[in-house]
């Protein structure tokens, strides 16, 4: 079953003549984590504010489990919780009872919206926060209390923009792990918007590429990286000032100083690692298959070739 | 996966969002004290020193039209402030993604700023009555004068919050719409000090209505307005301002 339906969809904001999305067309099946990559600009967060039905579409369709967004005024709202990329959600209420009055009127009895709430604040580690006001919290925490609001009382698909902005890498994993095992114990369908590509490959079962608002590429990450995986990535370290010794023919992109990165193709790999673990200037080298972030820098790089 | 649950009836989102509403009173209380009780106990004090022999009618003039312009800093330049904030912060998108009626979130906040404007008014009232030496005659009308004027200057307030494009423009034009309300009417200067033109264009004003019906029902003054039609124009402006405010708060933006 399809949680959502998007058709040709265009939005072109007031006074701009570019669209910010342009002819996207789309589905997302119930249950699955879909994944939406984009440069800056892209119209990703359009595309969400579009699904969240907080943004009018110029034209095309969105439908929500069979039936438009705008069906009846509490359609959407009775079935989505939305994370915005920034924002607070009420910043004269304490963490407690933002939850609190969330997961009431999201139909929870009262009992049940004050056990969501002690359950929420002890998942995202916000249980010293909870009689605190929104506004003073630092910038980690506020994003914990934005996506524990986005939950409260489980809504059945999730729209999460940047859901790991501001977090150091413990709150990060947190995350990852609570949108996993939202997905898997309750079966919530997720789409999320992200710049941790590498972080969100562990979690996106689906993925749609955008870039200039279009979307160039949808599928399954293993389906979309079989065109790059005839190529293996290899990152070396070399001590830092001494000059990088590199397999001849390849194409080296700099990651940090001294950590170099090259794509190879799969019947150089031995002929490679051999000389390396021969050479005493390499301190130290990976091999893997290409990532969603090759993926997705490939896909960019060979848009930017071609006019839109 | 879960089924989706239901939403709250009705009864229960407005309860929830007018409580939601009133903690507002935790960053609003100190503009309260500032324009709601300090300016017009002052100006009353100063207004009252000035027209001191003038006559009881001036002095009511005086207490009525500061407690016009306290329920107008409380009401109307709160709510206007508090929608374009609403807006700016990105508030409405919460509202708007939470199964509510769009109608509860206008009357819970049209409610809950009257309630939060109700001390001020109160400490006003004593304060002014006390240092103008002026005898109260409450009405029980005053129980229904008082939530009238307050909802209405509401009303009007979340739809210059509303419509007015600019949240920063918000803050100046609420406030000198309230100086222009207090000013262009019979509502601290008695009538007869008036020019003409001054008169006829109260009459578009709701503080015009606010005052007489406050001259009527706190000091029990007889007033060329009856209190009949001060109710009944008030009530006009807040279902006007209410059905606007309903049709301009489009949860989705353009």
């Amino acid at each position: 079953m399809d949680v959502y339906e998007v058709e040709d969809l265009v939005k072109i904001y007031p006074k701009q003549t570019a669209p910010a999305n342009d002819r996207i067309t789309l589905t997302v099946a119930a249950g699955e984590i879909f994944g939406l990559l984009g440069d800056n600009g892209a119209g990703k967060t359009t595309l969400v504010r579009q699904l969240a039905n907080l943004l009018a579409p110029t034209s095309g369709t969105i439908r929500l489990f069979g039936q438009p967004l705008t069906v009846a005024p509490l359609y959407t709202p009775g079935r989505i919780g939305y994370m915005p990329q920034d924002g607070l959600a009420l910043n004269n209420l304490t963490v407690g009872e933002t939850l609190y009055f969330t997961a009431h009127l999201r139909g929870l009895a009262r009992r049940a919206a004050q056990a969501e709430r002690d359950r929420l604040l002890a998942l995202l580690d916000l249980e010293a926060a909870r009689d605190r006001m929104s506004y003073r919290l630092s910038g980690g925490q506020k994003r914990l209390a934005l996506l524990a609001t986005t939950i409260a009382a489980s809504p059945p698909v999730l729209l999460l923009d940047e859901p790991t902005n501001n977090l150091d890498p413990q709150h990060r994993r947190l995350v990852w792990d609570i949108v996993r095992g939202l997905n898997r114990e309750r079966g919530t369908t997720i789409i999320l918007v992200t710049h941790s590509v590498i972080e969100a490959e562990k979690v996106i079962q689906r993925v749609g590429i955008l870039r200039a608002g279009r979307l160039i590429a949808v599928g399954r990450p293993g389906e979309l990286k079989a065109s790059l995986n005839r190529q293996l990535r290899l990152e070396i370290a070399f001590p830092p000032n001494s000059p990088p010794i590199l397999p001849n023919g390849a194409a080296p992109r700099e990651l940090a100083p001294g950590r170099w990165q090259v794509l190879i193709e799969r019947e150089a790999a031995a002929r490679y690692l051999d000389a390396l673990s021969r050479s005493p200037a390499v301190e130290d080298f990976t091999l893997s298959t290409a990532t969603l972030e090759d993926l997705y820098l490939a896909l960019t790089a060979e848009q930017q070739e071609q006019p839109l | 996966m879960i089924e989706h649950r239901t939403h709250q009836p009705f009864p229960a989102q407005l309860l929830d969002m007018t409580l939601v509403q009133l903690a507002n009173w935790r960053w609003s209380w100190r503009a309260s004290l500032l324009t709601s009780v300090i300016a017009p106990v002052l100006s009353t004090a100063a207004l009252g020193v000035f027209a001191a022999g003038r006559g009881p009618d001036v002095l009511a003039y005086i207490l009525t039209g500061n407690l016009v312009m306290s329920l107008l800093f409380g009401t109307f330049d709160r709510v206007a402030t508090h929608f374009a904030y609403m807006r700016m912060v990105g508030r409405l998108d919460y509202f708007a993604t939470l199964p509510i009626y769009r109608a509860t979130l206008i009357l819970a906040t049209v409610f809950a700023f009257l309630v939060l404007a109700l001390p001020a008014f109160l400490i006003t009232l004593i304060a002014g009555a006390l240092f103008l030496d002026l005898r109260l005659a409450l009405s029980p009308w005053l129980l229904v004068a008082i939530p009238l004027i307050g909802t209405a200057l509401c009303g009007l307030g979340a739809l210059i919050g509303i419509v007015v494009r600019s949240p920063e423009e918000v803050g100046s034009l609420s406030t000198l719409i309230t100086f222009l309300l207090v000013g262009f009417g019979p509502v601290v200067i008695p009538p007869e000090h008036l020019p003409g033109i001054v008169l006829r264009l109260g009459y578009l004003s709701p503080a015009t209505y606010a005052a007489s019906a406050l001259r009527q029902t706190v000091l029990g003054m007889a007033d060329r307005i009856p209190l009949g039609v001060d109710l009944v124009v008030l009530a006009g402006f807040l279902a006007i301002s209410l059905w606007l405010v309903g049709q301009r708060m489009d949860w989705r933006q353009a």
